[in-house]
């Protein structure tokens, strides 16, 4: 069954997240000295990157051409909030965004009749996306000496009501091309700060 | 103590921009000298880890060229 115009749509919005997320990690992966966040960080960079090929590949597989599209989640992430700039504040707002990406796949995963290749791509990418949440919160409680465990979590509380506000947002702007996507209880707002 | 000069911040910001210094002059906009957002929080944790410095988003409200780059580098040195 070829995909709706408004499926394309949102899979080619997760592949263009994919690559803006990449690209962003690779360059702080290019950037930071060497240590472990240096060395997650890059796996983190490659699996974005992965994950750009998973839907761009699964977008083909149902006879369709991803839709070029210049603006990503991210960008909205960063009008919100500003620019991060320091490594924790970077790795608060990726904690807080992959958390979000999560739900977004699973919401998406719960569409009644998804084609299996949609079905498989998202479960494919979850694996390594529980693993991008686990590796990040790790970061940040060994960032704690550094920053202070108080900082650390205001910056997870401010970025979290953004991520309230943006995807509330992001839900009234695309309110005819999510029609499809049931809701699903694992997306209510989280109260706790990792 | 080790001291970083405005000049010293010029170069360091030309090599990780990978532009040519005399672009970066002290009253140079931070903003002019990137193509896009990315390439300032690239520039600024580059800076923090060459530094062994900190600064956050509160500090760059107030940051608008290289000299207070600089400045706010030589500060947190100090410190």
């Amino acid at each position: 069954m070829p995909l709706s115009e408004d499926e394309l749509f949102l899979l080619s919005f997760y592949r263009s997240s994919e690559i803006n997320g990449s690209l962003f990690f690779g360059r702080l992966a290019r950037a930071l000295k060497p240590g472990p966040i240096q060395h997650d960080l890059t796996k983190h960079f490659a699996d974005e990157a992965q994950h750009a090929w998973y839907w761009t590949e699964c977008i083909d597989q149902l006879g369709s051409r991803p839709i070029k599209l210049a603006d990503a989640y991210q960008d909205r992430y960063l009008e919100a909030v500003g620019l991060p700039m320091n490594v924790m504040e970077v790795l608060a707002i990726t904690l807080v965004f992959e958390r979000r990406v999560i739900n977004q796949y699973a919401k998406h995963l719960a569409v009644p009749h998804l084609q299996p290749e949609i079905g498989a791509t998202i479960n494919r990418i979850m694996e390594d996306e529980r693993w991008h949440v686990q590796w990040v919160r790790d970061a940040l409680v060994d960032l704690e000496p550094r920053f202070g465990k108080d900082h650390i979590d205001a910056t997870l509380k401010r970025y979290r009501q953004a991520d309230q506000d943006v995807y509330a947002q992001a839900l009234v702007e695309y309110e005819g091309r999510l029609g499809f996507l049931s809701p699903s209880p694992t997306d209510t707002d989280r109260t706790d700060d990792r | 103590m080790t001291t970083v000069t405005t000049d010293d911040i010029r170069r360091k910001v030309a090599d990780i921009l990978d532009v040519p210094e005399a672009k970066v002059s002290p009253d140079a906009v931070l903003t002019d000298l990137v193509t896009d957002s990315f390439r300032l929080v690239e520039l600024a944790i580059e800076l923090q880890e060459h530094y062994d410095v900190l600064f956050g988003q509160e500090d760059m409200k107030d940051l608008h060229t290289v000299h207070d780059l600089a400045a706010l580098v030589s500060a947190r040195v100090v410190e």
